[in-house]
């Protein structure tokens, strides 16, 4: 009925009429994710905030994107969701996963790389601080970017975690000579250890030691030690 | 109270060695922990004869310690002295090790000296003259000079010892518990029975000055007659009410100076050995240097193997055994200071400088890296680095902590934690926080305590997991032979 009475003046009246709408929806979408600021938003909750319609939120999004206003974001925590940001902030380190991670993954081959650089210093020099380290990686020119005090403390407590190097206090005496008494720096586990990675414990190198499934094990029944294929192997008595 | 598993092997060492009545004593004393003759006899449901032959043989074996103690009487009854057995659980697994014990003294100390500590190893506590004896049948030799020689010579070297006393008394505490608890504080009930056990342990062994004094004159030491456990049964009681089981070990009969192996000298030099080679491989050998001395130092003070801390040494004391040892001559005062500190060692002014060194932090090290170690080998190496940062941490860490610090992507985390959870090797707790909307977040840590003993009895587990595909091999390579 709307329409006979409208006529082809209504037609034409229409996109002008929906134009501000359209308009008002995107500004309330934009606003909802600026409120969030460097956390982003997911579109779900776009929706929930402002109560539009599915089909009129993906347009406005896909609007306010090709306006450059907003920005998809990956979230570390749920990468399967999107989220949008609006373009004048940067994401925050509870979303990108901080700065060892690259478009929601961890940038593993650059911690290595920064690693390999660190271990090779401190082979080097025997004892090192985290400033030598720091100077170390700046001279080197391998990273495109300023390593940060706080980044090579990463990485290097890391190696401590992985058991490549240990954390000691100088005793200025020794290795320590240039370095001031009490001082934290970090040297190398050993030259074994660097060889083999993190030692090889006594119970660790037995059969059960190594076996998840020990809770499992009894002197009768699926897992036993008489039917066990590592004990064969170990003991050198496969046949 | 012992670990499952740890009573599974106990009782197998036992059962292969002793007989299965032997091993069903010792599994009941084990489970319920102090028992009197009337209570073993009760829950075993063996004979009376049996039981105390049992005893007989295991208190031979140093693997039971009697002791009395006073117990109230009934409703207008006196008090009386009652009898009751305490099993030792370490004497037991003791058994396991006596190969290396061996191998030890023969290293150290040769073969004569062997051929007595074989023989104690073997039938558990022996008479000088019952030695001399087992010495001209096993090697033919009547020369006791030179088993007198050998014999001080495990004296000296804290080897061997003075047997404790049979059935010492455990006087009565103020505000004493019953010693054994009825089920359900469980941790309590561990921490009573232990103490017990250490009093009667403490009570029962000779004094120091005793304990490694040997009677020097064999030659005038009378042929008494034989004493030790293994003497024949059944000899009358004297007053059965007032020296209850006075005939289970004999206490009745002559008495003769009864010897032993002193596990408690092993498993401190082992220890000690252990702590050095790790403080030389996670430190340097000058502080493996000061640590050898200090523990030298301290050897006799630090002997019983739960020991926590040294007693303060002067750092005199400490250079001049540092320069007697291999690598030590070099090391002057502020090389020997310096390493002392590396080692941690707290220093007290009031006599001078002296030091103490924390034993228990360098044996908590190397036991948290054997634990890591098992980690890294069941759960790899991403398990491996979160554990080490939960156990350096000490305390409960979020998860995203976690993952930032050991650069493990965050969903892996959670994976990793869970599963390290899900196997009782972390505690988890979750904190809900109501701010607009409820956000969980999940804490993790490792509990030290808790989570050794479990590996204890894993190890247990693992050592007779061992031993059962020796017996198994063993049987199939007969059945190859037939």
């Amino acid at each position: 009925m709307s329409r006979s009475l409208g006529g082809p003046s209504a037609k034409r009246k229409r996109p002008e009429t929906d134009a501000p709408r359209l308009v008002d929806a995107e500004l309330a979408i934009l606003n909802s994710i600026k409120s969030k600021k460097d956390s982003g938003i997911w579109i779900r909750d776009i929706k929930l905030d402002t109560k539009l319609t599915d089909h009129v939120v993906n347009k406005s999004l896909k609007s306010l994107i090709a306006k450059k206003l907003v920005k998809e974001v990956v979230n570390i925590q749920y990468k399967g969701k999107k989220h949008y940001m609006a373009v004048e902030f940067e994401p925050s380190k509870e979303i990108t996963g901080g700065e060892w991670y690259t478009n929601g993954n961890l940038d593993k081959e650059l911690i290595n790389a920064l690693q390999r650089l660190c271990l090779k210093y401190m082979m080097a020099q025997r004892v090192a601080t985290l400033q030598g380290v720091q100077n170390e990686l700046k001279r080197s020119g391998v990273v495109n970017f300023e390593v940060s005090a706080q980044q090579v403390s990463e990485i290097l407590n890391s190696m401590v975690l992985d058991d490549q190097i240990i954390e000691v206090k100088s005793t200025g005496l020794g290795d320590y000579h240039s370095i001031p008494i009490g001082t934290i720096c970090y040297r190398t586990a050993s030259v074994a250890g660097i060889a083999k990675g993190a030692k090889v414990g006594a119970f660790a190198s037995t059969p059960c030691g190594a076996c998840p499934r020990i809770s499992l094990c009894t002197s009768e029944g699926l897992i036993t030690p008489s039917s066990c294929v590592y004990y064969s192997k170990w003991l050198d008595i496969d046949f | 109270m012992v670990s499952p598993h740890g009573i599974l092997l106990a009782t197998h060492i036992i059962s292969s060695s002793y007989g299965e009545q032997c091993s069903k004593v010792c599994d009941c004393l084990l489970r319920h922990g102090i028992l009197s003759l009337a209570q073993i006899i009760r829950f075993t449901e063996l004979t009376k004869e049996s039981v105390v032959n049992c005893l007989r043989v295991l208190f031979n074996q140093n693997c039971v310690q009697p002791f009395s103690s006073q117990r109230e009487g009934g409703f207008g009854e006196a008090p009386r002295i009652v009898t009751q057995y305490i099993v030792l659980f370490d004497n037991i697994i003791h058994k396991l090790r006596a190969p290396k014990f061996m191998q030890i003294v023969s290293e150290e100390l040769g073969s004569d000296c062997l051929n007595i500590f074989h023989g104690l190893i073997q039938h558990g506590r022996l008479s000088l003259n019952r030695i001399i004896e087992r010495n001209e049948q096993t090697t033919g030799k009547t020369d006791v000079q030179v088993l007198k020689e050998s014999f001080n010579r495990l004296l000296n070297f804290r080897f061997i010892e003075r047997c404790p006393s049979p059935e010492p008394f455990l006087a009565p505490q103020d505000n004493e518990e019953p010693p054994v608890k009825k089920r359900g504080a469980r941790r309590g009930e561990t921490q009573e029975v232990l103490t017990v056990e250490q009093r009667v342990l403490e009570a029962a062994t000779p004094m120091e000055s005793l304990r490694f004094l040997v009677d020097v004159d064999f030659a005038s030491e009378e042929k008494v007659e034989e004493t030790h456990a293994k003497v024949t049964l059944g000899k009358k009681r004297k007053s059965e009410a007032m020296v209850p089981d006075e005939d289970v070990m004999g206490a009745g009969e002559k008495k003769e100076v009864l010897w032993r192996v002193n596990y408690e000298e092993f498993v401190r030099r082992l220890r000690d050995k252990a702590c050095i080679s790790y403080v030389k491989t996670r430190l340097n050998d000058e502080a493996s240097i000061v640590l050898s001395a200090i523990l030298e130092l301290s050897k006799n003070s630090t002997v019983r193997h739960k020991v926590v801390e040294s007693a303060y040494l002067s750092i005199n004391a400490i250079y001049d055994e540092v320069i007697k040892k291999d690598g030590g001559i070099g090391m002057d005062f502020d090389h020997i200071r310096a390493s002392l500190a590396q080692l941690g060692c707290t220093c007290s002014s009031a006599d001078g400088e002296a030091y103490s060194i924390d034993l228990k932090g360098i044996t908590d090290k190397a036991q948290s890296e054997e634990v890591e170690s098992v980690v890294l080998k069941r759960y790899g190496r991403e398990a491996y680095r979160i554990f080490r940062l939960l156990s350096k941490a000490g305390r409960f860490l979020e998860t995203d902590k976690i993952s930032d610090d050991t650069f493990v992507e965050k969903k892996d985390t959670l994976k990793i934690l869970y599963k390290l959870w899900k196997d009782d090797l972390l505690d988890m707790e979750k904190i809900m926080l109501n701010g607009g909307k409820q956000v969980a977040f999940l804490l993790w840590r490792v509990n030290k305590g808790p989570l050794f003993e479990k590996f204890r009895d894993e190890m247990y587990h693992a050592a007779l997991n061992l031993r059962l595909r020796i017996i198994h091999e063993q049987e199939q390579a007969k059945e190859v032979r037939l």
